[in-house]
């Protein structure tokens, strides 16, 4: 090899470069610019969008379709029926913090219209769900778990209802759902309610060790779960008196031994609890908080109506913890989807007992949830 | 700039050309001319760039994540030190390089390590501190381009490429 | 005794029991829930007149990809539509979405105004709880704003819905990369967080790399062989204008990222075969060494208070991470898990450092505490690694490389919580990059 070989190949190789990468060496690349985009008030925007003086009924004539023409009228108030939410614009100056405040007060407004707008759907929820369940992440592969999960089932009503219910017992390292039933399957199945990532499920090669080190103690909270039936319940008599008496139980004992006399009717069965509970876990989607929202847990009242179905406008929030401002609010949001997105056919609850479960407080701790 | 982007256009023209055909140029890094014109020469010429090239052997091998300089490397270094104390007017570059397994930045610092290892020796050898320059091109470009060991050993190296003496 | 108490406490306790069971409402606890993304529903915007008509559905599409592009939504295709949006302002019928399940509804509107300036509204409903979520906001710029707006309408509705920081209206720094693996070539480019409207900034001469953005998102750091040997640059995104920051002869500088106040630069120098930490002021030039080891220190990154940095070094025999205050004190280790641990990026919330880690023979992008707890991966493939955040601190973007001899770089992102892993569309190979913060 000689020298002049390599120069005048290289020169070639360089002229081919050149030509196929299109003249690649030479451009100065051009400076750009990004468009500005402003946030604007109300004021400026019905200055903007406004038409002056200029006679209306010109443009209108002019418009070519019919269907535009009847559009137009809702438009041109636009510039009045937009003043309220124009209110909040401080912000007009800063566009790049657009809604920061937390408005509770506009989510506490009641929307009386809506309980109609409910009823006709009834059956579509559930399908539409199931259908929709594929599409969401197939990340976490639900394998076969090697242990069935003892599933409190409602030893009263042993009908398709609560067979419905998707309940599994969570030990600390154990992956995936177990769906209960096959033919069942609803939306919850392809759901994760743990995250495993690229880095855990790859097989062999990713190391399986390091893997989400000390994150939640969580074994206890299963345990205390399991125990589910009315017989259960007795063998912890004493500390759930010994709560009632301190005042402290955030749960009322579900004395089962105790027939009430109370004109409400018996109280709620173990079963029907866990029932009314799992049904709006299957809804309680925390896919799509921020990790400040889900680190917050809200208490979430509502009043039911008979049929089973929540009063829309009763749901509301009455306390939370751990969390503030912003984060309280959009957990107390998916809390309220929960509810009433599962609620919307009506929750199966006995209706011989309507005066216990008429107004019903749901705490939901997110804390199982969390991936942090 | 203008010699060493220049040197690196080079290097990457006759790369490419080793792309087309693959056994060409093979095992050969460009030798990188003098802009002035000195020829890399016949590698017959004791005294030219592609004999040091070609029959002192310009570069060293380095095992994984390492920067030591084995046996074998020190007596090619040997071959270059007094190859470099016979032609005074010629200057060198050493480049360090990385395979790719490892991150950018490490990788960059772990070649510049590997091409001072190399200086260190020639000055130890008698070589001008001078007329040396390092320079580390982590994993930004290896010589053989696939994913195994054979080819990442053969990327962890240090080269000495020789330049036209001081001026540039 | 003990026992004897206890029972007596329970037949208090039963007593009572029974009256409170029958007062209170009823009190269930939810612990359990899903992860799945919400049903999203963004119908094409209404033409408020002709002249914007075609940036009606075109800023729906962008809306609507933007917040399917997190994982966290799901479009509801057009064609489950019940019935469209004809008017912005009239009631929005609710039974309609809910027959087609959608949770959240983004209705807005276009037009031209009388400057000439697109505006953009929107309006986004909680469909179940038939009620609007925050109030609506509105938007002017030129039309060839649109993606932007378009970007700060999804802002808005993520933000709303989730309760994270924006992060649509950002842009993205990396190297476009082009050739074959032995002679690549690489030149600095910036895109639309999206990979929309990419832009090269340099002409590909010389090698460069690992772009930086500074906080206001005008300048950008990275090193380039333009000297023939790697030095550090500062170049303005706008005007293209470049300055070398650190030319000291006989040494070579790189892995620059700038401190939160946007004239401290923190970068890693290597001299005589050693690599140090060393911050540099942009204003004076005066610069100062911060490690002092024969150890490689390099890939450092700034806490976002601007008081710590965290950066790797193999001065305990293996690549690991180590914080630092900048008032001095010794580095601490923070990473103690089996393998090697580089490229650390403190995140913007401050809570938490993204790296790169090597174990057994595969990479992974992985995220852990400061005090190096919690640590979890993310990804695995032949080669990650260079993870950057998104502003708002959910999302990290990193280069992946395909093995082999036509192996490629792309980008990726991922989640923080691991899921929603997807390839970047570039119209070449691309690697380092580096999010921006959110525009102005």
């Amino acid at each position: 090899m000689h020298a002049g070989h390599y120069i005048s190949g290289a020169g070639h190789l360089g002229l081919i470069g050149w030509l196929l990468w299109g003249g690649g060496f030479a451009p100065t690349p051009e400076p750009f610019e990004v468009s500005e985009v402003a946030v604007i008030s109300s004021e400026e925007y019905a200055a903007l969008t406004t038409p002056e003086p200029v006679p209306q009924a010109a443009p209108q004539p002019a418009a070519p379709s019919p269907p535009e023409d009847t559009d137009t009228p809702p438009e041109r108030p636009t510039a009045d029926a937009d003043a309220p939410p124009a209110r909040d614009d401080p912000e007009a100056a800063q566009p790049g913090t657009p809604d920061r405040a937390p408005d509770v007060s506009g989510l506490q407004r009641p929307a009386p219209a809506e309980a109609d707008d409910s009823s006709p759907q009834r059956p579509a929820a559930p399908p539409e769900s199931a259908t929709l369940a594929p599409d969401t992440s197939d990340r976490p592969t639900p394998r076969p778990a090697p242990r069935v999960a003892p599933q409190p089932v409602a030893p009263p009503e042993p009908d398709a209802r609560v067979d419905e219910v998707r309940q599994e017992e969570r030990t600390p390292d154990e992956g995936a759902d177990t769906p209960a039933e096959p033919q069942e399957a609803t939306a919850p199945e392809a759901a994760a309610t743990e995250i495993v990532t690229e880095a855990e499920e790859a097989s062999a090669a990713a190391p399986r060790t390091s893997l989400r080190p000390r994150a939640r103690p969580a074994a206890p909270q299963a345990v205390a779960e399991a125990p589910q039936d009315d017989a259960a319940d007795e063998a912890d008599p004493i500390r759930a008196a010994l709560e009632e008496a301190l005042g402290g139980a955030d749960e009322p004992a579900p004395s089962a031994a105790q027939p009430s006399d109370a004109p409400a009717g018996p109280p709620l069965s173990q079963g029907e609890r866990d029932a009314l509970r799992v049904a709006v876990q299957n809804c309680w989607n925390v896919g799509s908080l921020s990790s400040a929202a889900l680190a917050t847990t809200v208490v979430v009242g509502v009043s039911m109506g008979r049929d089973g179905r929540p009063d829309v406008g009763s749901v509301r929030l009455i306390g939370s913890e751990g969390g503030s401002g912003e984060a309280v609010n959009r957990a107390f949001e998916a809390a309220r989807r929960a509810i009433i997105v599962c609620g919307s056919s009506g929750y199966d609850l006995p209706e011989d007992k309507y005066e216990r479960w008429r107004d019903i407080e749901m705490t939901f701790n997110p804390e199982k949830m969390r991936i942090k | 700039m203008r010699y060493t982007s220049r040197a690196i256009l080079l290097v990457a023209a006759v790369a490419l050309g080793a792309c087309t055909n693959a056994n060409r140029f093979d095992d050969k890094d460009a030798v990188v001319l003098g802009g002035a014109g000195a020829g890399a020469g016949d590698a017959s010429n004791p005294a030219s760039p592609a004999y040091f090239q070609q029959a002192v052997g310009d570069r060293v091998l380095f095992t994984v994540d390492q920067s030591r300089l084995s046996e074998e490397a020190k007596a090619v270094l040997d071959g270059q030190a007094r190859w470099l104390q016979d032609n005074p007017e010629y200057a060198a570059i050493i480049e360090g390089h990385a395979d790719e397994q490892g991150t950018r930045e490490y990788n960059l610092a772990l070649g510049a390590r590997r091409a001072n290892a190399v200086h260190e020796y020639l000055v130890s050898r008698g070589v001008a501190g001078s007329r040396l320059e390092v320079v580390s091109y982590g994993k930004e470009r290896p010589i053989e381009i696939c994913s195994d060991e054979s080819c990442y050993a053969k990327n962890r190296r240090a080269v000495t490429v020789i330049s036209a003496g001081l001026s540039g | 005794m003990m026992r004897m108490i206890l029972t007596l406490l329970a037949v208090l306790g039963l007593l009572a029991a029974p009256v409170a069971a029958q007062d209170g409402p009823l009190r269930i606890e939810i612990t359990e829930g899903v992860i799945e993304p919400m049903p999203v529903a963004v119908p094409d915007f209404v033409v408020g007149d002709g002249a914007a008509r075609e940036y009606a559905s075109r800023i729906a599409r962008v809306v609507a990809d933007d917040l399917s592009g997190t994982g966290l939504f799901r479009e509801i295709p057009r064609e489950a539509f019940i019935s469209p949006i004809t008017s912005f302002s009239s009631p929005v019928q609710f039974a309609d979405w809910k027959a087609i399940n959608a949770q959240a509804l983004v209705s807005g509107a276009v037009e031209i105004g009388q400057d000439g300036r697109l505006v953009v509204k929107f309006r986004l409903y909680d469909v179940f709880a038939g009620q609007e979520l925050g109030e609506g906001l509105r938007f002017a710029s030129a039309p060839e704003g649109w993606r932007r707006m378009a970007h700060k309408v999804a802002d808005a509705v993520y933000t709303r819905i989730t309760g994270e920081g924006p992060y649509f209206d950002s842009r993205v720094a990396f190297v476009a990369e082009t050739g074959p693996k032995n002679a690549r070539r690489k030149r600095l480019a910036v895109m639309d967080y999206d990979g929309a409207n990419v832009r090269y900034l340099t002409g590909g001469d010389d090698i460069v790399l690992a772009p930086r953005f500074s906080p206001d998102g005008e300048k950008i750091l990275f090193t380039s062989y333009s000297s023939g040997f790697p030095r550090i640059y500062l170049m303005d995104v706008a005007s293209l204008d470049l300055r070398a920051l650190e030319e000291q002869p006989g040494s070579m500088s790189f892995a620059p990222r700038f401190g939160p106040d946007g004239r401290t630069v923190v970068y890693s120098m290597t001299r005589g075969g050693t690599t140090d930490i060393y911050t540099l002021d942009i204003d004076s030039g005066t610069t100062r060494r911060l490690t002092r080891s024969p150890s490689i220190d390099t890939a450092p990154s700034f806490s976002p208070d601007g008081t710590r940095i965290v950066f790797e070094s193999d001065r305990s025999g293996s690549q690991q991470l180590y914080i630092m205050s900048l008032d001095g004190g010794s580095p601490e280790r923070i990473s103690f898990g089996q393998g090697r641990y580089g490229t650390p990026v403190w995140s913007p919330r401050g809570d938490l450092i993204a790296f790169t880690k090597q174990s057994k023979g595969r990479f992974h992008i992985g995220v852990m505490r400061l005090d190096g707890s919690e640590e979890r991966l993310l990804t695995a493939s032949f080669l990650d690694e260079g993870p950057t955040w998104s502003p708002n601190g959910r999302v990290i973007m990193f280069t992946r490389e395909s093995q082999g001899a036509d192996g490629q770089a792309s980008l990726y992102s991922v989640d923080i919580t691991g899921r929603n892993l997807k390839r970047m569309r570039t119209e070449t190979g691309a690697s380092d990059p580096s999010w921006s913060p959110l525009l102005r």
